[in-house]
């Protein structure tokens, strides 16, 4: 999983065995953070084995029961298992996470080389895309693109992986200015380097180190963002079982007193944007020291 | 470089990213597809009646003449007309904009009431308890939804404990709205004397007042305490010898521009986000309706809405600008 790769790149240089309990020392909470994220992956990998139930197999006689022995979380107004739906929900999370990192990525890092080395009319067009971004609200953007392109999985992942690519651009591209007029940099260009390879062969390694514990952030945001479309009614629709799209079927019930529909989904959601959120705390401290637990 | 230059300067700067975003909404909400005509149409209507629609509103017309349209009424202080309620977008904006503004000044003055002493305390002694509490509740405000804690305080707070009054707009059924001077239910009937209907507004605003501040408290007590961790750690703040409650209270002065700074930043993207506490509480304010236009694709709501919120978060950035250039003495005026 991407976790794992995470912990790679945080750690080279360290001896990999024998340091679980140093890190877990160093920093408790890349520990936790680690923990409860590679608990949630393995709950969305092995979903069907947990889940009692199908995700969206209906009891019609059963509707709206609250927690007990055959519904651990309760069932929802459509009679499903709320705890089946809430461990499937997971699947989704990751499926629209890990995803939409790896785009930001694809995107955002070669235009953040490419605008920091070569610089000029390039670089002020990114940074112009950032300014405009910049003033933007996130969300109000996310929720016109996916209202405007329609509503699947595939629209909500490029929308997310689209609006967070300037952020790593702008991450590697300051970066790139800092080690454009290095030497080994230099001495690459004096070699005879063509500048693809500069960029991807001699840049990039040193300039999405900065960006590693940005990435459990941003993926925090991209669960968060994508639960909060389904929620509002865009993206991911019911009985779908998406954790936003949950809480939206559990919100006419709450003010009647069936909590346990839009609780289960939500705390599910707050665990995993947790997880990553500390994941990524704890990132910036094992690589930053000197800054523990700074910046954004 | 005058302030008056200073100001000219950073207004050339903002038209193009006002421009930029004008034209990204406008493009947005036209390759949509929600179309009003479909909507206003009806199911029942047929092709000639939808040519009759498109071309009352204009959308028959080629995209930049209709933007270029758009932005001729624009520079005349004309939205548009929402084409859902009829009324004209600029004046919706005007009446709803004060209900968003009331939650989001109360919330954010309690968040920063919190957040601030909070985070300088958790820089006193870097993880310290206190300071492992304080960050680890951080991170919760961070990751928890607005929605998601809003019903489950609906939950607490209405249904079993009968405290907050229903999660439907403002006022409770039996006040009138006080006549409007500032547009806050709750000042306006103070200043106007109207103690009961005060007291319904305070007792609507409490609940998403102090779930708003606890998404704002967040951000606000980890940046708090990374910035006054870089005071505190200075070497200005030691060398003069002095004792170390006096040091803290230098080092702290030198704290506050950063931070009225950084919350200044944080206020731009929370008219956004204010708008999902608006839709749960019935609030009825800017952010409520902008996300109704956006999903029933009311071009022109749409477009009015954007733009509010990239002018209100341009303008905050002007406004922080000219703040440090007067608490900061130190501040020379650069682009």
């Amino acid at each position: 999983m991407t976790d794992v790769s995470l912990t790679g790149t945080a750690l080279s240089g360290f001896s990999w065995r024998g340091r679980i309990f140093g890190i877990a020392r160093r920093s408790p909470t890349f520990a936790i953070g680690f923990a409860i994220v590679a608990a949630f992956a393995l709950i969305a990998i092995f979903a069907d084995i947990i889940a009692p139930f199908g995700p969206i197999e209906t009891f019609s006689r059963e509707v709206l029961i609250p927690p007990g022995a055959k519904f651990i979380f309760g069932a929802d107004g459509n009679g499903m298992d709320v705890f089946s739906r809430v461990l499937h929900g997971a699947r989704y999370a990751f499926g629209i996470a890990v995803p939409s990192a790896a785009l930001m990525l694809v995107i955002g890092v070669p235009l953040g080389l490419i605008a920091g080395y070569k610089g000029g009319v390039l670089d002020e067009i990114v940074l112009r895309i950032m300014d405009v971004l910049r003033s933007f609200p996130s969300i109000v953007l996310a929720l016109a693109v996916v209202a405007a392109t329609g509503q699947s999985l595939v629209n909500v992942v490029l929308v997310i992986g689209f609006l967070d690519a300037p952020i790593f651009a702008r991450l590697v591209r300051s970066e790139v200015l800092a080690l454009r007029s290095s030497g080994f940099i230099e001495s690459a260009v004096a070699a005879g380097n063509p500048t693809w390879r500069i960029l991807f062969v001699h840049l990039m390694p040193n300039a999405i180190r900065g960006s590693t514990a940005m990435i459990a952030v941003r993926m925090a945001w991209a669960v968060r963002i994508s639960a909060t479309l389904a929620f509002i009614g865009v993206g991911i629709q019911a009985p779908t079982p998406e954790w936003g799209a949950m809480i939206r079927q559990g919100a006419e019930f709450i003010i009647s007193g069936e909590w346990w529909v839009a609780l289960f989904p939500g705390a599910a959601l707050v665990g995993v944007v947790l997880g990553f959120n500390l994941l990524g705390d704890g990132l910036q401290d094992l690589l930053d020291p000197r800054r523990k637990a700074t910046g954004k | 470089m005058s302030v008056r230059r200073f100001l000219l300067r950073r207004l050339v700067l903002v038209v193009p990213i006002l421009l930029g975003i004008t034209f990204l909404t406008f493009m947005l909400v036209r390759i949509g597809e929600q179309s009003p005509v479909a909507m206003l149409g009806g199911p029942m209507a047929d092709q000639a009646t939808f040519a009759i629609i498109e071309e009352e509103l204009g959308l028959d017309r080629p995209f930049f003449v209709q933007f270029g349209i758009y932005l001729g009424k624009l520079v005349q202080g004309d939205l548009g007309d929402s084409w859902q309620s009829s009324e004209r977008v600029a004046d919706e904006i005007r009446n709803r904009l004060p209900a968003s503004l009331e939650l989001l000044i109360f919330s954010v003055l309690l968040g920063a009431l919190i957040g601030v002493p909070v985070g300088l305390r958790s820089a006193q002694r870097p993880n310290g308890l206190f300071d492992q509490v304080s960050r680890f509740v951080s991170l919760f405000g961070f990751s928890v939804p607005t929605y998601w804690i809003a019903l489950m305080s609906i939950f607490v707070f209405f249904f079993l404990l009968r405290w907050s009054p229903p999660p439907m707009g403002r006022l409770n059924i039996m006040s009138f709205p006080p006549p409007r001077l500032t547009g806050s239910y709750f000042i306006d009937s103070i200043v106007s004397g109207n103690w009961s209907t005060a007291w319904s507004a305070l007792g609507h605003l409490t609940l998403p007042v102090i779930l708003f501040s606890i998404i704002v408290a967040a951000p606000i007590i980890k940046h708090t305490r990374a910035i006054a961790l870089e005071v505190l750690s200075s070497d200005y703040a030691r060398a003069q010898g002095l004792r170390p409650k006096t040091v803290r209270r230098i080092a702290l002065r030198n704290a506050i521009v950063p931070i009225l700074t950084f919350i200044g930043t944080e206020l731009t993207g929370l008219l956004a986000a204010v708008s999902l506490l608006e839709l749960i509480f019935a609030w009825g304010g800017l952010g409520q309706w902008g996300l109704n236009a956006i999903l029933l694709g009311d071009f022109a709501a749409v477009q009015g809405y954007v733009l509010v919120l990239a002018v209100f978060s341009v303008s905050i950035f002007v406004v922080i600008d000219l703040l440090v250039l007067v608490l900061e003495p130190r501040a020379t005026l650069r682009s």
